[in-house]
C-alpha cells in the first residue's frame, strides 16, 4: 500500500472522520483509522462501533492496499506539516512510513482485518430532503437531547417520518424541542428512528446550508447518509421514544406574546443572580406585563420587567432559565408565544408566525 | 439528687446591626446610628448606643426616632452582611464547644461544662471568646456565665455593653433576691401587674410564696415561677436541630390596628428571613402570621403558596396579605405580631425540575 497526496487534500477527510474516534476506546483498533487505497483513491474510516464515518480523496502514485494507522497521531502530524507539503505514505512491513520533505515518521499499524466496519444496512426506505432544511431541523432541536440519561432512548434524536412531514424531536425529559418540515408525499407507513446523540452531532457538522439535497437511507438498524465523498452510518437506538405528542400541552390557555430578543436579554440578565445549581427564574404574568425574578442563596435578587401582550393575571411559574434561553435561541420569529396553565404545568413556546417549531419546558419547583 | 452542675454562657453582640454599620463606615462611629428603612411607616431595626441615649429603641417607628434625635444617621439594614459576621462569631464559639444554641443572628447560648479548648473555667472561656470576637470581627460582645440559661441571659445584660458578668452557683440566690420579677423570662408587663397585686415586686418576694399557692393561682406557670425564683432552670442548651420553624415577633409600645401593622410585619419578615437563611440547605414553604389581640387572644394564619416565598419581600407580602384572613372587627387592637416560616424541607429534596413524562403518566 502506498500513495502520495498533498497535505490539504489529506487533511480534509481526516478532519471529517477524526471526531468519530473516541479518545478512550474499548478496543485498541478503534483508536486507528482504516486506510484503504484502491483505484487511485484513498479512503479513511473512523468508527466507535456506533457511528462510522468514511471520507475519501484522490491520491497519486497509488498502490492498492489497506491497513490501520493511529488516528490522532496521523491527524496531528498532517495538521502540523507546512501548507502545501507533499506527503508520501508507504507500507513498510508492519509499519507505515510517512514522509514529507525532510520530515519522516514511522507509525505502528494494526491489521485491517481487525477493524470493524458496517457493510449492509438492510435498506428499508430512502428519503430525499433539501440539505439546508434538514440541517436547520437538527440545529433547532439537537440541544434538547439527553446526555447519558438512563432512559437511553432519550440520548438521541427522533426522526419521525410521517406521511407528508418529517419531524425532528429531542427531549431530555425536562424540555422538548420539535421542528418539522413538509415532505413529498409517497412515503410508506409512518416510521420512527432514534439517531444516537453522537451521530446527530456528527451529522449536523457534516451538513451545510447550501442548495443541495441529501438522501437518508433508513435501514433496519442503521441510518446511512452519503454526501459527496463522505459516507456516514450510524446505528439506531433500539428503543421506543416516549409519546412526545402527549406532553405538548393543549390546555395551556394562558397566552403571553412577547418580543423574543427582549425576553432573551432579560432572562440572561436575571440568570446572573439565579441559583447556580438550579438556574431558577420565576416568571410572573400580569395584564400587559411579564416580570422575571431570580434569587440566589446569598439572597441577591434580580427583577426584570417587560411589556407583553396578555390579559393573564396572577400567574407565577418557575423555570430553569437555561431551558427557556435554549428554546428562545432556537426560534426565529420577532415575537414568541408562551402558553401557560399553572405553576405545575409545562409551558409551550412557539414563534408568533407558525415556524413549524415547538418547545415545551417543564417548570422548576422553586 | 441535684443535677450535675452545668456551666452556661450567654453571648450577646452589642447593638449588633448598628455596630456592624459603625465598624464598616468610620463616618458613623461615635454618632447616633439608626438601622431602619426610610419611609413614613418604617420601624427601627437597631440603634447604636449613641442613639439609645436619645431614647431610641428597636421596633419604634422610624419617624418617632427621627423626632427624638433629628441628627441621627439612618442606615438601611443589610442582613447579608450581618449574617456573614454572625457566621464568623459562630465559628469562634465552635472552637470551644459544639453545644451552641443560636437565638438569633446576635445571641447564643453555649454549654461550656466541658470545652474543646480545655480552658480551666467558664469565666476564662467567656473571656477568650470575647477577646476573639473583638480581635477577629472588630465588634464587642457581652457575656454572662451562670449555671443555667435564664441566669446566663440575665448576666450577659448586667454589664452591657462590652461586659462580662459571672453568677457562680453559690451567688445565685443572693443575686436573684433583689431582682425585680420583670427580669424573669416570661414575666411581661401584665404578669408583673398580677404579681404586684399580690405584693410581689422582687424575686425575693416571689420566693416567699409556696409552690401550692403559686400553682393554684397560675397553674403550670406557677411551678415555673417557683423554680425561677430559686434559680432553677433545667432547660438544656439545644444545639441546632434541623429547622422546623423560624419566627420573629414583637410586642408594641402601644396597641395597633391591623392596618397599622405593615411596617412591623416587614421588619419582622426581614429578621425571620435572615434567620432562616442561616441554614441554606433547608427551605420553608409555609408563611405564618401570628397576632395577639389587646385582650390576649392569639390568632395564627398560615399559607403554603404553590411557589414558596423566595425573599424577605415576598415573605412580607404574603404575611401582610394574610391579614385579610383575620375576621375580627377593623378596630380591633393588637399588642403583638409575629412572622414565621415553617414547613421546612431539604432544599435538595424540594427544588426539583419537573419531568415531562412523569406529568404525562
Amino acid at each position: 500500500m502506498r500513495f502520495s497526496i498533498q497535505r490539504e487534500v489529506l487533511l480534509k477527510p481526516l478532519q471529517q472522520v477524526i471526531g468519530v474516534v473516541e479518545r478512550r476506546q474499548t478496543l485498541p483498533v478503534l483508536a486507528n483509522l482504516l486506510v484503504q487505497v484502491d483505484g487511485g483513491r484513498v479512503a479513511l474510516t473512523g468508527t466507535d462501533l456506533e457511528v462510522e464515518m468514511i471520507a475519501s480523496a484522490a491520491a497519486d502514485n497509488a498502490e492498492a492496499g489497506e491497513t490501520t494507522i493511529p488516528a490522532r497521531k496521523l491527524f496531528d502530524i498532517v495538521r502540523a506539516l507546512p501548507d502545501g507539503a507533499p506527503i508520501e505514505v508507504k507500507m513498510n512491513g508492519d509499519r507505515v512510513a510517512l514522509n514529507a520533505g525532510r520530515s519522516r515518521f514511522t507509525l505502528a499499524t494494526l491489521p485491517h482485518s481487525e477493524f470493524p466496519t458496517i457493510d449492509e444496512i438492510e435498506l428499508v426506505e430512502r428519503v430525499r430532503l433539501p440539505e439546508a432544511v434538514l440541517k436547520d431541523l437538527m440545529d433547532r432541536t439537537a440541544f434538547a437531547m439527553a446526555n447519558q440519561d438512563v432512559r437511553y432512548y432519550l440520548n438521541g434524536m427522533l426522526l419521525d417520518l410521517r406521511e407528508d412531514t418529517l419531524r425532528c424531536v429531542a427531549t431530555d425529559g425536562h424540555r422538548l424541542a420539535l421542528a418539522e418540515t413538509r415532505r413529498e408525499a409517497g412515503g410508506s407507513a409512518r416510521r420512527q428512528i432514534i439517531i444516537p446523540r453522537k451521530g446527530v452531532l456528527e451529522l449536523a457538522g457534516l451538513f451545510e446550508s447550501g442548495e443541495g439535497e441529501v438522501e437518508l437511507e433508513f435501514g433496519r438498524n442503521h441510518l446511512r447518509v452519503r454526501r459527496g465523498e463522505v459516507t456516514f452510518t450510524s446505528k439506531l437506538i433500539d428503543g421506543r421514544f416516549p409519546d412526545y405528542e402527549a406532553v405538548i400541552p393543549i390546555g395551556a390557555d394562558k397566552v403571553v406574546l412577547v418580543d423574543r430578543e427582549l425576553l432573551r436579554a432579560a432572562l440572561q440578565r436575571a440568570a446572573i443572580l439565579s441559583n447556580e445549581k438550579y438556574r431558577g427564574v420565576k416568571i410572573e404574568v400580569s395584564p400587559g406585563k411579564l416580570r422575571l425574578v431570580a434569587h440566589n442563596p446569598e439572597q441577591e435578587e434580580a427583577v426584570e420587567e417587560l411589556e407583553a401582550e396578555t390579559g393573564v393575571g396572577d400567574l407565577a411559574v418557575g423555570f430553569n432559565v437555561s431551558y427557556l434561553l435554549d428554546a428562545l435561541g432556537a426560534l426565529r420569529s420577532e415575537r414568541v408565544r408562551l402558553c401557560l396553565r399553572d405553576a405545575q404545568s409545562s409551558c409551550l413556546l412557539e414563534g408568533e408566525q407558525g415556524e413549524n417549531a415547538r418547545h415545551v419546558v417543564m417548570p422548576l419547583r422553586l | 439528687m441535684p443535677a450535675p452542675l452545668r456551666k452556661i454562657l450567654h453571648v450577646d453582640m452589642d447593638a449588633f446591626y448598628a455596630s456592624v454599620e459603625q465598624r464598616d463606615d468610620p463616618a458613623l462611629r461615635g454618632k447616633p446610628v439608626v438601622v431602619a428603612w426610610r419611609g413614613a411607616r418604617s420601624v427601627v431595626c437597631a440603634a447604636s448606643y449613641e442613639a439609645r441615649r436619645y431614647g431610641i429603641r428597636s421596633a419604634m417607628p422610624a419617624l418617632r426616632a427621627e423626632r427624638l434625635c433629628p441628627q441621627a444617621i439612618f442606615v438601611a439594614p443589610d442582613f447579608a452582611r450581618y449574617r456573614a459576621v454572625s457566621r464568623q462569631v459562630r465559628e469562634i464559639f465552635a472552637r470551644h464547644t459544639d453545644l451552641i444554641e443560636p437565638l438569633s443572628l446576635d445571641e447564643a447560648y453555649l454549654d461550656v461544662t466541658v470545652t474543646k479548648s480545655g480552658l480551666p473555667t467558664a469565666t476564662a472561656t467567656a473571656q477568650a471568646i470575647r477577646a476573639a470576637i473583638r480581635e477577629e470581627t472588630g465588634l464587642t460582645a457581652s457575656a454572662g456565665v451562670a449555671p443555667n440559661k435564664f441566669l446566663a441571659k440575665i448576666a450577659s445584660d448586667w454589664r452591657k455593653p462590652d461586659g462580662l458578668y459571672v453568677i457562680p452557683p453559690a451567688r445565685v440566690e443572693a443575686f436573684l433576691t433583689p431582682l425585680p420579677v420583670g427580669r424573669l423570662p416570661g414575666v411581661g408587663k401584665v404578669m408583673e401587674r398580677r404579681l404586684a397585686a399580690l405584693g410581689i415586686a422582687t424575686v425575693g418576694d416571689l420566693r416567699g410564696y409556696a409552690l401550692a399557692a403559686l400553682e393554684q393561682r397560675f397553674g403550670r406557670w406557677g411551678r415555673r415561677l417557683h423554680e425561677l425564683a430559686r434559680g432553677i432552670d433545667e432547660h438544656p442548651v439545644q444545639p441546632e436541630r434541623p429547622t422546623v420553624q423560624v419566627s420573629a415577633e414583637d410586642t408594641f409600645e402601644r396597641d395597633l390596628r391591623l392596618d397599622e401593622l405593615e411596617p412591623h410585619i416587614r421588619r419582622l419578615a426581614e429578621k425571620t428571613w435572615a434567620a432562616a437563611a442561616r441554614e441554606p440547605a433547608r427551605i420553608a414553604r409555609t408563611v405564618v402570621l401570628k397576632l395577639k389581640t389587646a385582650d390576649f387572644h392569639v390568632l395564627t394564619r398560615s399559607l403554603t403558596p404553590p411557589l414558596r416565598p423566595a425573599s424577605a419581600r415576598q415573605l412580607a407580602d404574603i404575611a401582610c396579605a394574610l391579614r385579610e384572613r383575620v375576621d375580627r372587627p377593623a378596630d380591633t387592637l393588637y399588642r403583638l405580631v409575629g412572622v414565621g416560616l415553617s414547613g421546612f424541607v431539604d432544599r435538595d429534596a424540594w427544588a426539583a425540575q419537573e419531568d415531562l413524562f412523569d406529568a404525562a403518566r
